[in-house]
């Protein structure tokens, strides 16, 4: 009785958990073997599934190669995160250490976006870069996708300038630093993790979107979402390779997490506040 | 732009309320059904988002430290990887041919493979939300449990309480407002998703699992119906801001808000 009560837990997880780890065992299975059998015994293991690195990808009666989807889908994520970065740094200092008028209205403007989340205001956003000619562009419907994470980007970074003490920027202003030049040689070094982190956030949103680049960036310009979604749609599902495939597509924002982290995470010691 | 009529050419004619009208008039045959299948969404899913995700997070931490955080990790996978993926995890996973993954399982036992799409969309539909919504709410509710101050647990199996009874009567009314906020924010967040939908079903078959944020995007980018697709979001934008407001009054959000800086 005690033992059973002591299982208890672990069981009932098990069970509910089964349905998930079949489907990710079959999926990792799926990608480096040819077929397999009962859902998850993987049969004639070997790396066929992986040509599409070298090889173009079939796609209806044309070819892909993954490699221009993954520069596209790179340049995308890419100036979206640094379009969000900029914004969110800039606008975090003057939320956080500029008294002026309509700050508190706006700072509440910023979470009140949030009963507008993407995917509903997808077709305002539509016909807004129809207008300025931005649509089934690159560059603009990174600007959209950005546009959707920056609120809550500039609260996280208000939180990493409210952070640091004020004495700093007081010796900064005493020392003859103006405005601008405390944000980017006081502030900056300061707040490195908050950047990676507002970067990061900015660029796994971009490089996870789908239904922003499907529904604005159709046909030429595909991108790896959009290369997932339209081989899933095909008649006869090619598992093997879209397995993987996602695998593939999984990895750029792992490696970008490890390499920032390592550029980012030292922090300038703050001194005698006793800071990182 | 709800209150226009926008087609393929882009051209903005004003209509008045003719699109509510065809709304709520009963213009729109579909309107019904698709107000049913919501309705159906929602109620499935809000409580497999809340329940499992209170289940995790209740049993994972009376087990050992590691078989607790493989568990959370394994709970928490479907927000780490890409949508996309997670829809072809589940679209191969229920395919209704022999080669989807549990049809060959079943296969393996000598059964015939089951049409899941085409007998249960709904289901399949509710359980990939809500166990995605399940990863961000079992997050809370594990730290807010975390954060319960030992003693009460302690006092309680003094005296005698059994696991079932320590969560009903000691952990869960401590949390109720985690579950309180999560509710609502999966509500919201239930209401507006149909990004999932659309890779798993496509709100098919037949409409069975086309819900109203889908109708919405499939009125404007199918049938290019524009500023028809606007006003159905612009009804969803309405449930959003009074939810919103409600979350707002609960919790004071407004406290966030105070000043804070030098006068140079």
């Amino acid at each position: 009785m005690k033992v059973l009560r002591r299982a208890f837990p672990y069981l009932v997880l098990a069970i509910i958990s089964v349905p998930f780890l079949t489907m990710y065992t079959a999926f990792f299975f799926q990608s480096v073997s040819e077929r397999i059998s009962l859902g998850i015994i993987p049969e004639k293991i070997g790396l066929s599934n992986f040509s599409f690195l070298w090889q173009p990808i079939p796609w209806g009666l044309e070819e892909t190669s993954v490699w221009s989807v993954l520069l596209n889908t790179n340049l995308f994520a890419l100036a979206s995160g640094a379009i969000v970065t900029v914004v969110c740094l800039l606008a975090g200092y003057a939320l956080s250490r500029i008294a002026f008028r309509g700050k508190s209205f706006f700072l509440s403007l910023q979470l009140m976006l949030h009963a507008f989340p993407g995917p509903i205001v997808l077709i305002a956003v539509f016909l807004f870069l129809l207008y300025l000619k931005l649509l089934y562009k690159i560059p603009g419907v990174a600007l959209a996708r950005a546009s959707l994470e920056i609120p809550l980007g500039i609260w996280m970074i208000k939180g990493f300038f409210d952070a640091i003490p004020l004495d700093i920027e007081r010796a900064a202003v005493v020392d003859g630093c103006s405005r601008l030049q405390v944000w980017y040689k006081i502030f900056l070094p300061l707040i490195k993790p908050g950047i990676a982190a507002v970067f990061i956030w900015g660029f796994l949103f971009a490089w996870h979107d789908f239904i922003y680049v499907y529904t604005l960036l159709p046909g030429k310009v595909r991108l790896m979402s959009t290369l997932i979604q339209g081989l899933i749609a095909t008649e006869v599902m090619d598992y093997g390779l879209l397995a993987a495939l996602s695998l593939f597509y999984m990895i750029p924002p792992l490696l970008l997490f490890i390499v920032l982290q390592k550029a980012l995470l030292k922090v300038p010691v703050l001194g005698g506040k006793g800071g990182a | 732009m709800s209150f226009t009529k926008i087609t393929q050419t882009y051209e903005w004619a004003f209509v008045g309320l003719d699109n509510f009208r065809r709304l709520f008039g009963g213009g729109d045959p579909l309107i019904p059904r698709i107000i049913k299948n919501t309705v159906i969404y929602v109620a499935g899913g809000l409580p497999v988002t809340i329940g499992v995700a209170l289940l995790v997070s209740l049993l994972s931490m009376r087990m050992r430290r590691a078989a607790g955080l493989f568990f959370r990790a394994i709970f928490f996978l479907p927000r780490t990887i890409p949508p996309v993926v997670w829809g072809f995890l589940w679209a191969w996973g229920f395919e209704g041919t022999r080669y989807g993954i549990f049809n060959s399982i079943l296969a393996g036992f000598g059964l015939s493979p089951i049409y899941w799409f085409i007998k249960y969309p709904m289901l399949i539909v509710i359980f990939a939300n809500g166990f995605l919504g399940a990863a961000l709410a079992m997050l809370v509710f594990t730290s807010a449990i975390e954060a319960i101050p030992v003693d009460y647990i302690r006092a309680a199996e003094v005296d005698g309480a059994s696991f079932w009874q320590l969560s009903i009567y000691v952990i869960i009314p401590l949390l109720r407002w985690p579950i309180l906020t999560m509710t609502i924010w999966h509500l919201m967040s239930f209401i507006n998703s149909y990004v999932y939908i659309m890779l798993i079903t496509k709100g098919g078959p037949y409409y069975a699992t086309e819900v109203w944020s889908l109708y919405g995007y499939h009125s404007a980018f199918q049938t290019h119906q524009y500023g028809y697709g606007s006003s159905l979001m612009m009804v969803l934008i309405l449930v959003n801001a009074i939810l919103f407001v409600i979350i707002w009054k609960i919790f004071g959000i407004g406290r966030l808000l105070r000043p804070s800086g030098v006068e140079v």
